[in-house]
Parts: structure tokens; sequence; C-alpha cells
């Protein structure tokens, strides 16, 4: 086994990870941390979005994304992955929806599958700092303002115009078939001119913005 | 350095004196203000003992050099590198572009993200709702009022649909379509986007 093939034996994540692991006090010891991890993770896995103390969110983040990784990676018939998911998904009809949900939704991603955001705090309340975390894809409204929306990006500018075009067309059409209209009351008509706008009007979809 | 010097030249000058002259200057008195009469009392009388001197409180600890201005100043206000006890300018707010709410520099503005919050709460409720001990195997697609009707059948397809019963909220909207039947604008001024 070549040097390339050892790197591909762990999921590279697309998040940056601590070089070492929180500790999270707790009264139960590493084995409370773990379970309380476990629980984060199955609470992100089931409600998509989360909101939580920055630290354990930060930790559980890397979990979710090496299992959801891990879950696209080897498939659900993998027996390894399959007890990662075991112990993960505390909630065992999760480990359904993560290989029949998440999986198809993430394949094809560049991208980290989590994100994270840090969430305002009262002032001057308590000290720690809280965070939102969520599964990309959701069905949820957008934390951040979209800004692909502003109409002074090239490409809105653009379908802008090209959609006004498209408007002046149609009335134009309209127009001509209403001429013609009431041009067939006074003479007689030509079957051409009632064809002509149905042609321009399939060959015309209608923009929309990206 | 210079008090300590000082001090040290003073000592030795009375230690010299004490050595040449034991009984040649005067001993040192004590001045008291306030126990005037007992003092007087107490040198008079010959039942001086340590346990009066104390009870009445004249021995007690003291600050025996005062303390430079800079230490003065420094525990006061504290130090600018390490702890600064004055209130200081917080230069990381700013102004929301979508509500006008004031947000720490990194992090969400309060005001938005209390808004989508709470649609997210309801959101998560209503899907979490029909989630029992099965398998959860779809996709779930939230539709608000009149969108049912609306949506394309294939698109709706192999996914759960999950209907809330209430209109749509205005700030989310799923395809911002802008209006085309615009008149055409002659001037060349550009209308300021992100506002309100
Ligand atoms: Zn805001």
């Amino acid at each position: 086994m070549n040097q390339a093939d050892v790197s591909k034996l762990i999921s590279q994540l697309r998040i940056a990870v601590r070089p070492k692991a929180r500790n999270l006090k707790n009264k139960d010891g590493p084995e409370g941390r773990l379970l309380k991890l476990r629980k984060t993770v199955t609470a992100l896995v089931k409600h998509e979005r989360i909101e939580l103390y920055y630290n354990r969110a930060d930790e559980a983040r890397g979990y979710a994304e090496l299992l959801i990784s891990n879950a696209i990676r080897h498939g659900d018939r993998h027996k390894a992955t399959m007890e990662l998911a075991d112990y993960w998904l505390l909630e065992k009809q999760l480990v359904h929806k993560l290989f029949k949900v998440l999986v198809p939704r993430y394949e094809n991603f560049n991208v980290s599958y989590t994100r994270m955001y840090k969430a305002p705090r009262d002032y001057p309340g308590m000290y720690y700092k809280k965070s939102v975390l969520e599964l990309r894809g959701n069905p949820y409204p957008a934390l951040t303002p979209d800004l692909s929306q502003n109409r002074n990006l090239l490409h809105n500018v653009l379908l802008d115009e090209a959609r006004k075009e498209f408007k002046r067309e149609q009335l134009a059409e309209l127009a001509n078939k209403l001429a013609a209209e009431s041009g067939t009351k006074s003479t007689t008509t030509t079957s051409v001119t009632s064809d002509m706008p149905k042609e321009q009007k399939t060959e015309n979809e209608t923009p929309t913005t990206v | 350095m210079s008090r300590n010097l000082f001090l040290s030249i003073t000592k030795f000058v009375q230690h010299l004196e004490h050595l040449f002259l034991p009984n040649g200057s005067p001993p040192p008195a004590l001045a008291l203000a306030g126990f005037h009469q007992q003092i007087n009392d107490v040198g008079s009388t010959q039942n001086f003992n340590l346990k009066q001197l104390l009870g009445n409180g004249v021995l007690w600890a003291v600050p025996k050099h005062r303390r430079t201005v800079e230490k003065r100043l420094n525990r006061k206000f504290g130090y600018p590198e390490y702890v600064w006890k004055p209130l200081k300018v917080k230069t990381h707010l700013r102004t929301c572009n979508q509500c006008g709410h004031d947000y720490e520099v990194g992090v969400l503005c309060p005001h938005c993200y209390d808004k989508v919050r709470q649609e997210t709460q309801l959101m998560q409720d209503k899907i979490q709702e029909h989630l029992g001990l099965e398998p959860v195997e779809q996709e779930v697609i939230v539709l608000y009022d009149g969108e049912k009707t609306a949506e394309a059948s294939d698109a709706l397809k192999g996914k759960r649909i999950v209907e809330m019963q209430k209109q749509r909220p205005m700030w989310f909207t799923k395809n911002l379509l802008q209006k085309s039947t615009q008149q055409q604008s002659e001037t060349k001024e550009v209308k300021p986007t992100d506002l309100g």
C-alpha cells in the first residue's frame, strides 16, 4: 500500500478541526462527555438546526461531519460505518435518515455538510458563547441574508433585461393578435397570422433568477 | 532606591550615636495625639505594660512607605495591555443592513436571528409532530397556505410534505422573482440595495 492510499483511509473533513479535543467538563468523565456529544449529534441529524453552547457545538460538529462523510464513502453495506452510525445516533430511526436522506443530499457536495454560526447573547448575560449548528440544505429560513439577490449583480442585471425583452415581445404579439382579430371582423382572415404567435411562444421560456 | 539608601544611612548614624554616646542623646519620645493625659500617666507611673499599649491600638500596622504615583495610577486604572478598568469603546458593533438593529461583527444579528428562530421552531414542531418510531426515509418539504396546488407534482415526489397552517412570511420567500413590468428609467442613478 503506497502513501496515496494511506491518506484515503480516513475521511478528509471540510472543516477546521482543533488539534486537541476539548475536555468538556462532565461529572461522569469521558463517558459523560461522549454521551453529551452523541446526544448533540443525534439532535443535529433529527432537527437539522440546533442552538447550543459554542464549545459543544464545535466539538460535535467534527463527529457529525465524520459520520456523514463515512456514510457517503462506504454506504450502508459497510459494517464499521454501520457500527459508527449505531453508536452516534441514539434514535435508531435516524440511521435510516442518515443513509437514505443525508447521503443522497450530500453526495455531490464540495463543501462541508454542516454550518456553524455564532449566535447572539443577551447583554451582559452569561459569559459563554452560543452558536447555531445546522445541516446544509435544511428546509428552514436562511440565517444569513441572501446576497445573490442584489439586483446590481451582473447576472441579475442581464436576467432583468432578458425578462423585460421577453415581456415586450409578448406584448407586441398580443397587440398583433388583437390587431389581427379586429382586422378579421372587417375583412377575411388568413390562417398564417393566427398561427404565428403560438410558435413564438413555445420558443421562449421564462427566465428565472439565479 | 534613594529612599532606602537614605534610611539605611540614617540608621547607621543612629547606631554610631548609640555606640559613642550611650547616654548622651535624649531617648526618642512617643508623640501621640488624643491620649495626652493617659500617656502622661503612663510615663509618670512605673506600671507600664505592653498589653495596655497594644490595647489602645498604638502599634498597629501602617504603611511604611508612600506608594509612588505610577503605582497609584496603575492600581486605579489598571494596565491598558492587561486589564483596563475604565469603560472602553466597542469598535466591533455594526448596523444590520436588513433590519437596522445593531449586532456584533461575526455574530448573527439578534433581531433577524430571533425572527428566523421563531419560524424555525414552528417548522420543527410541525415536522416532529408525525415523526414516530418509523424510520425517517424522506426529505421534508414545508409548504405554507395555498402552495400545495401551485407546486409541481414531480418536485414533491418522494418527499414528505409538511403543511404549515399559515401564510408564508413575507421575508421568507422561495423565489425572489422581481417585477419586470416597470418603465425603463432615463436616469443613470443607481438605487441602493440592501436597505431596510
Ligand atoms: Zn438584522
